[in-house]
């Protein structure tokens, strides 16, 4: 019999978002005990592994040994294949690193840990605990071992596939068209180039995109994501990504090293993340932009502002739904204006046929953007094609 | 004509790249995500499919008897 364990802040998950709010509860004097059901921190990857770069110092992350390559920019495809390039000095800091993802997550982990977090893995929540409705900790399985670990404080971390924002009563459930379906192949002896992060739109990838992130000279991560509301038969993502790669023979030449898959929501903001005892973070809170479908950022940047609020709340002896409000306001004046507003763009852009997209990109040629938004990109375009802005007049 | 319900559900072993794409679509969080095995809570999930759809490369089956690769 496994004794049950006692701690104040029990992070269930331990991704970027569970490291960044574990490591910023220790931080600010909090016992933090993080829990990871997989037997390695990182790994296997689920991720594209792309990510922007000037959010790192905001919630204190240094660039380390995970950076793959540092791209100049990137280059948006459109169905004819002509090209659109957004490049630091068009588009200010919204590119950045190709990463390796399990190295970035374990450093992460090792940062926590230095902050005096306890990390513990093979450990799954398999149910949360309550006590007169107020989230008291969790029901874990440590090598078919089942204990609880009581916490004034539970953190719901656990990703994508998260089920403990569910068990604790918040309705995260996704409609269809708010999840892409992802496949990608690390492929090598491609023609990337290490210099850009590629993008293709239109009917080769129905509400999502196909991507090319650069990991090395040759080596590339090739993947895809197929908005399911528009999946017609099984293995969808999976065919659509290798009939594009059959379709360019630049990488139809290439070598499959690795696949990866996974879930991506593209939805809007929850209406609640948290509750007595309880905060829900990152991709677990559907925090994933839904225009980009990048999550990273987003969960280090809420993170920080959970493990802050927890420990706080610790502190003060006040864990309810009413003192972690600190937490819902503090990430939604940071992210929430832009998740929804990029929302509404993939809702939008998820419609619009293979001729639109080509008009879109068509009018962006030549153009400097000050900064790269949906509002400036749509100025550019009214002025080429009005009748095309009508469909998105909203936006301007 | 058996029910839908049924009929078994599961993800092919071999197939499946245990990706957790279906565990979070699930409307009936009935999906399990162990390492690298998949499981369903068959006396919850009503078999709606929509996991065989989010599933990236396929592994999802609905059928008779268990019958995929495994």
């Amino acid at each position: 019999m496994v004794q049950d364990l006692k701690t104040d802040v029990l992070v269930i998950g331990a991704g970027p978002a569970g490291s960044m709010t574990a490591k910023w509860a220790a931080k600010n004097g909090a016992k933090v005990l993080m829990i990871e059901k997989r037997q390695e921190i990182g790994s296997p990857v689920r991720c594209g592994e792309g990510m922007s770069k000037e959010w790192l110092t905001e919630v204190g992350i240094k660039p380390g040994k995970w950076i793959n390559v540092e791209v100049e920019g990137a280059r948006i495809y459109s169905p004819r294949e002509q090209v659109f390039e957004i490049n630091e000095k068009s588009a200010g800091n919204e590119v950045g690193y190709v990463v390796e993802r399990d190295g970035f997550d374990k450093q992460l982990a090792i940062d926590a840990a230095n902050e005096g977090v306890d990390v513990v893995l093979k450990t799954a929540a398999v149910e949360i605990l309550k006590d007169h409705g107020k989230v008291v900790g969790a029901k874990v399985k440590q090598s078919g071992q089942a204990f609880d670990i009581r916490a004034p404080i539970t953190i719901g971390a656990d990703g994508f596939e998260s089920q403990v924002g569910r068990w604790a009563g918040l309705p995260t459930n996704l409609a269809l068209r708010d999840m892409d379906t992802c496949l990608q192949y690390r492929m090598t002896n491609v023609e990337s180039d290490v210099r850009y992060c590629d993008f293709y739109l239109g009917k080769v990838a129905p509400g999502g995109y196909v991507w090319i992130f650069p990991k090395d000279e040759g080596v590339a991560n090739v993947g895809i994501g197929v908005q399911v509301s528009q999946v017609k038969t099984t293995a969808e993502a999976r065919k659509y990504l290798d009939a594009w790669i059959a379709k360019h023979p630049g990488y139809a030449k290439g070598k499959k090293i690795d696949m990866v898959g996974g879930g991506v929501s593209i939805s809007p903001p929850l209406k609640q993340t948290v509750l007595d005892g309880f905060m829900l973070v990152g991709d677990a809170a559907r925090m994933i932009d839904p225009l980009t479908g990048g999550g990273i950022a987003n969960g280090c940047i809420a993170g920080k502002i959970c493990g802050e609020v927890a420990a706080n709340a610790v502190h003060g002896g006040d864990t309810s739904a009413v003192f972690l409000q600190a937490y819902e306001r503090g990430w939604r004046g940071r992210l929430e204006e832009k998740l929804y507003r990029n929302w509404l763009a993939k809702e939008k852009l998820c419609t619009i046929s293979d001729e639109t997209f080509d008009k879109l990109i068509d009018a962006l040629q030549g153009v400097k953007l000050q900064k790269l938004n949906v509002h400036n990109i749509l100025k550019a375009v009214h002025e080429k094609y009005p009748e095309v802005t009508k469909e998105f007049e909203a936006f301007l | 004509m058996p029910s839908k319900k049924s009929l078994h559900i599961e993800a092919s072993g071999q197939l499946c790249i245990y990706c957790g794409a279906c565990v979070g679509i699930c409307p009936l969080n009935c999906i399990y995500l162990d390492e690298t095995r998949i499981t369903f809570d068959e006396n919850i999930c009503t078999r709606c499919e929509i996991c065989v759809k989010a599933c990236p490369v396929g592994a999802i089956e609905i059928g008779a008897a268990p019958s995929l690769p495994r």
